[in-house]
């Protein structure tokens, strides 16, 4: 019995405990919060004397383990960070030199000569050299399969260097885009060979080490990613000392983030907070909200070999049912711009002139009534018994997609078209994608410096939901031709014509239905000064940040 | 199943006596439901799932009531047809899992010897399980959606009812009236159904009951975390997740579907407690512990 | 008492074999097929080739026996697998992200015991009274509270509008204290019932009322004869209160963006990432068991009646 006396007493203090400390923890935290607002960046001499300073992303997972050769779970913009490409795409869709200082390419267009940069050294000290390229290149050429979407893998013959710093790549056609597919964040980039696993990097790397601006040096898995500068980086050396990226999953903690200081920039193109958030922040006007200029389009895919879209009739009707402006106007407050091509007019070659579906329920309405799609008695379309019902696959999590899949729901509704929402995980819809069970599907073209011949080529790949959504044309197999020419095209006037061709195609065969250019989004603390935009959709350039001085 | 706890101290304020005031509130509250929920496409005043993006975000007002959502949709006829939802698969769970108790518990009971040890054994299985914990896994293993959620939660709590069903069939099986009955030639089934089963029912109904509002409560935050419902579907759950995202902007948006669920769960609560003090007032649930 | 606990210990063995074997058989037996899900989460297409070499991979070609024992005997060696999507080990993973549901957990735990004592005491101590009335509310409020919303509520309240608490994430003590509020107040609202109801059933018992007339002082008598016994229940209900305290935990931290095994655990269940879905349940009934023994050591410390006959306990 004895023992037991103590218990109660014990459970009492720790709530006496509680009472106690809960108060004055509460004013402190009132205190750390205005202190926040002066001091946003936290500013402080290091071990060295010099000044240092940390700022703080946020990002919806952990950046994986960087193997500059793979794809999910390693993340883009944290690849590019680490390692670099031999050749740069620059803001005015121009190729500079970047790792590699110049090149020369043959007159059949077959041979490129890349002089590398003797300067430049890996984080860890070893020399970036020919060498290094010729053995990232074969490392990323044993897992050809991965990269079957990108054309560049297939039409490298030889990788060989002609001497410590010259390395020349063979071709086995001429293949246009080369140098901009050489610019991509990935695979084209490199690590030190001597981290490569098992000869090479698809069975992984042993650390990610390259010879980018900025060195990982610290995982917390689920709470963030450390980045510090390299300090032997060849280039301009970065004005802040370390990037923490905190994993923050949903838009809307971000946003929180943002607005109690725990995070000083959201940086993205893939709606990293909500766009109401975004139009919050603009309003307020306490912290710097930018959008970069459109660079990728969001459109659905509509899926020509399966249910009843594929009716083209069903397609166009779709095409025309959808208010896209009030959609933009309201709920996406003109965080974007309307779409009514699958490229914008100022991606390259996609200036052609293509007549708009323009918004018209009424003739949406004919479309069907003519193609035979009768209304029933309870309201829904139907023909030969098919009721006009089509899956519209989003990721569940992702709010806007869910907004945007519901608004094209009930327009859609109001034509007669039954949607039925299949809210799932990201990797359930890759898969839906890749094998095409979706009657429509959000879908993304890629943005600068891909679009458009990356994007087109991987129309060809059945694992894409474009290539899916393609396969019910009747001229599929031409336009799949057509690609395949004009990748490997010399002349630029037959590939502008090529392009007209197989864009006139795609738009008049209404397998898509283009919902919206999408921008960059950018919330930064005024202490940051003016943050720019990178060039290429999914780099985030966080060494071209040159905080102001506080 | 916290929910049990609370009747061995009976939280009615008026304890001991019969259906007092705050009783009558409960019933009438539930009744109210599920009247509305009944009534519901009748009489709310805007179909839940009409988009209107020009008149999204409303306050409240004298068009819509309590406003509307990010999509512009009536918030109140969205509440009415959650109501629905809500009420609906808990009346389903609730159903499957008195059908597994009753099947299972009662045949444990009536049966006896090795089933009965196999029955008892596989309960204290599932009760090694916290019960939010499996109806996780279970929606892991059928896949998500509101049909799995119901039957996630059934899987998840049916043990505990097919526990209580044993207990009260082995209190009265020894009694004269259930021998008699079996003198006198009747079936174990029949001897179940007739005497045995009547008297568990009005036990289970006062559970049923106080367990309402704790299954409610399961369902929504199932379909919070994205497990449950599918667009455009009305549901508490899902509409409050909706609302999440504007809780720094319009925050009156979290706080209807927040206090459906909330005055629907007490009002089940209540309801249950005053059921319990009136048909049992000394029905002692420690055993379920 | 020592051969008490390991008495109790050793009756976990079985107990935890079995909720295995039912974790085991429900998923294989299950709807989907592993070896598919596991294409899919690995971005590899579907084909009959890379299927059949996937389920050969997994094992899934073996009898039913065979892939158990299989991966009984990996998981006694703590090997849980390899997740489908992140492709790492699974049980470092969720190891990883234990700790802070536990912390959150744990002080949930204590906020219910801390509050919910001192609640039923001054409820007791005056029944039908204003404090009894005020408690009463308080628990009503309190068992029928959903605590995701609770969760906003509090949200709206200290972090939109005061700006006094962090609205998200794991730090100090101030990022604690809302979620375990939400979490907690269900258990806290029912324990302080339970404690009210026990003490004024002790305090009428003949040796209370006959302490009294001793003419010890009310708070000894309340102390030393009351509560002590009052608590029995308490400790019981606490081993009960532990599944809805982890269950309330995994939910609640979506909301606070709390970085917990709960979200980890959502996402592998909405991808179907099998091996996470079955080390995550077992882990947490192995947590739930291991409390349960917890609270059924303190209570056999408190009653030695039930170390002696560990029958009562039982059933």
């Amino acid at each position: 019995m004895a023992p037991f006396k103590t218990l109660p007493r014990r459970v009492a203090i720790g709530y006496n405990h509680l009472i106690a400390k809960e108060a004055p923890q509460a004013r402190q935290v009132r205190v750390f919060a205005l202190a926040a607002v002066g001091l946003a960046l936290a500013i402080g001499p290091t071990g060295q004397g010099m000044a240092q300073t940390r700022l703080n992303a946020a990002w919806p997972a952990n950046v994986g383990p960087l193997n500059p050769h793979l794809y999910a779970p390693n993340q883009m913009f944290a690849q590019a960070m680490v390692y670099e490409p031999l050749v740069k795409y620059q803001a005015d869709g121009t190729i500079g030199p970047w790792l590699a200082a110049g090149w020369e390419v043959s007159d059949d267009a077959r041979i490129y000569t890349f002089r590398l940069r003797q300067d430049v050294r890996f984080s860890n000290g070893e020399p970036f050299d020919a060498a290094a390229v010729v053995a990232n290149f074969t490392a990323i050429l044993a897992g050809r399969s991965r990269h079957a979407w990108l054309e560049l893998t297939n039409q490298i013959e030889t990788v060989a260097a002609l001497d410590a710093h010259t390395v020349r790549l063979t071709l086995k056609r001429p293949y246009y885009p080369t140098l901009e597919e050489l610019a991509l964040p990935r695979p084209f980039r490199f690590v030190a060979p001597s981290q490569f696993v098992g000869g090479g990097t698809q069975a992984g790397i042993t650390a990610p080490i390259g010879t980018g601006p900025w060195v990982l040096k610290d995982t917390q898995l689920g709470v963030r990613d450390l980045f510090t500068r390299n300090e032997r980086y060849w280039g301009p050396r970065p004005a802040i000392g370390e990037i923490n990226i905190k994993v923050i999953l949903d838009p809307n903690t971000r946003a929180v983030a943002m607005e109690t200081g725990e995070i000083d920039l959201i940086y993205g193109s893939d709606g990293p907070v909500s766009p109401d958030t975004f139009d919050r922040f603009r309003a307020m006007g306490q912290l710097t909200t930018g959008l970069s200029k459109p660079v990728e389009t969001l459109a659905l895919a509509i899926n020509s070999n399966r249910g009843a879209t594929r009716d083209l009739a069903v397609r166009k009707a779709i095409n025309h049912a959808v208010d896209k402006d009030t959609m933009i106007a309201t709920v996406l407050y003109g965080t974007q711009t309307r779409a009514d091509t699958l490229l914008a007019p100022n991606v390259p070659y996609a200036d052609i002139g293509l007549q708009p579906y323009a918004y018209a329920p009424a003739r949406a309405r004919r479309l069907l009534d003519e193609a035979g799609w009768t209304v029933a008695a309870s309201g829904a379309r139907q023909k030969n018994g098919e009721p006009l019902l089509i899956d519209l696959c989003f990721v569940g999590t992702d709010a806007v997609s869910k907004t945007i899949a519901e608004i094209v729901q009930a327009d859609l509704k109001k034509v007669g078209i039954g949607v039925r929402l299949v809210g799932e995980e990201e990797s359930s819809v890759y898969a839906r994608q890749r094998d095409g069970r979706f009657g429509m599907i959000f879908n993304r073209t890629w943005g600068p410096p891909y679009d458009p011949h990356a994007l087109i080529s991987s129309m060809r790949a059945p694992s894409h939901a474009d290539y899916q959504a393609q396969s019910g044309l009747p001229d599929k197999a031409e336009i799949d031709a057509k690609i395949g020419q004009v990748l490997l095209s010399v002349d630029a006037s037959e590939r502008r014509r090529l392009y007209r061709d197989i864009l006139t195609r795609l738009h008049d065969g209404a397998v898509y239905l283009p919902l919206t250019f999408t921008s960059a989004m950018l919330i930064a603390k005024p202490e940051l000064g003016a943050v720019s935009f990178s060039p290429i959709a999914g780099e985030i350039p966080f060494d071209q940040i040159r905080p102001r001085e506080p | 199943m916290i929910e049990r706890a609370l009747s061995a101290d009976g939280l009615s304020p008026l304890h001991g006596r019969r259906f007092g005031w705050t009783a009558q509130i409960a019933f009438t509250l539930v009744a109210l439901i599920v009247a509305v929920t009944a009534a519901g496409p009748w009489i709310m005043p805007f179909d839940p799932d009409a988009v209107d993006l020009v008149q999204r975000l409303q306050p409240p007002g004298p068009v819509h009531w309590l406003g509307t959502d990010h999509l512009g949709r009536d918030i109140l006829s969205r509440l009415i047809a959650g109501a629905g939802v809500s009420l609906g698969s808990v009346a389903l769970a609730m159903a499957l899992i008195l059908a597994a108790g009753i099947a299972i518990g009662g045949a444990a009971g009536v049966l006896g010897g090795r089933f009965d040890q196999a029955i008892m054994r596989t309960t204290d299985i599932f009760l090694t399980f916290p019960t939010l914990v499996l109806a996780l896994f279970m929606i892991g293993m059928l896949g998500t959606g509101l049909t799995n959620v119901i039957l996630a939660i059934a899987l998840s709590h049916w043990a505990w009812y097919a526990r209580i069903v044993r207990g009260i069939v082995l209190s009265l099986k020894h009694r004269e009236f259930v021998l008699a009955s079996h003198l006198a030639g009747m079936s174990r089934l029949r001897v179940f159904t007739k005497h045995l089963l009547p008297a568990t029912l009005s036990q289970l109904l006062v559970l049923a009951t106080l367990d309402i509002g704790h299954i409610m409560l399961h369902v929504s935050s199932l379909s919070f975390v994205g497990l449950g419902v599918t667009p455009p579907t009305a549901e508490w759950g899902v509409m409050l997740n909706d609302a999440r995202q504007f809780v720094w902007t319009k925050p009156l948006l979290m706080l209807w579907p927040g206090l459906a669920l909330f005055l629907s769960v007490m009002a089940f609560n209540l309801a249950g407690d005053a059921l319990r003090d009136r048909l049992d007032p000394r029905l002692d649930l420690g055993h379920v512990h | 008492m020592a051969g008490f606990i390991l008495r109790r210990l050793l009756l976990l063995l079985p107990m935890l074999l079995a909720a295995s074997l039912i974790i085991f058989l429900l998923l294989r037996l299950g709807p989907s097929d592993p070896a598919m899900d596991y294409l899919r989460l690995s971005r590899v297409p579907p084909t009959p080739q890379a299927l059949a070499e996937a389920q050969t991979m997994l094992g899934l070609d073996r009898p039913l026996a065979v892939q158990y024992l299989d991966w009984l005997w990996k998981a006694v060696r703590l090997d849980f697998g390899i997740s489908y999507v992140t492709q790492r080990p699974v049980l470092p993973s969720l190891l990883h992200f234990l700790p802070a549901t536990l912390q959150l957990a744990g002080v949930a735990l204590v906020v219910t015991l801390g509050v919910s004592v001192p609640l039923g005491m001054w409820a007791a101590r005056h029944p039908d009274r204003l404090p009894d009335h005020l408690v009463r509310l308080i628990a009503f409020i309190g068992v029928s509270m959903p605590n995701f919303w609770l969760g906003f509520l509090l949200v709206l309240l200290f972090s939109v509008h005061l700006g006094w608490l962090p609205a998200m994430g794991r730090g100090g003590w101030s990022h604690m204290v809302m979620p375990a509020i939400a979490i907690s107040l269900m258990s806290l609202s029912i324990n302080a019932r339970l404690l009210r109801a026990s003490m004024l059933e002790v305090a009428g018992q003949r040796h209370v009322t006959y302490a009294r007339l001793r003419g010890l002082s009310e708070r000894t008598v309340e102390r030393s004869h009351v509560l002590r016994n009052a608590l029995l229940p308490i400790v019981t209900a606490t081993g009960m209160h532990v599944g809805e305290l982890i269950g309330g935990t995994l939910i609640v931290e979506s909301i606070f963006s709390w970085p917990g095994v709960g979200r980890y655990a959502i996402s592998a269940i909405l991808n179907r990432d099998y091996p996470v879905i079955q080390c995550f349940t077992l882990l947490m009934v192995t947590i739930f068991v291991l409390c349960n023994l917890a609270v059924d050591i303190a209570y056999a410390w408190a009653d030695p009646r039930i170390r002696l006959s560990p029958e009562v306990a039982h059933d």
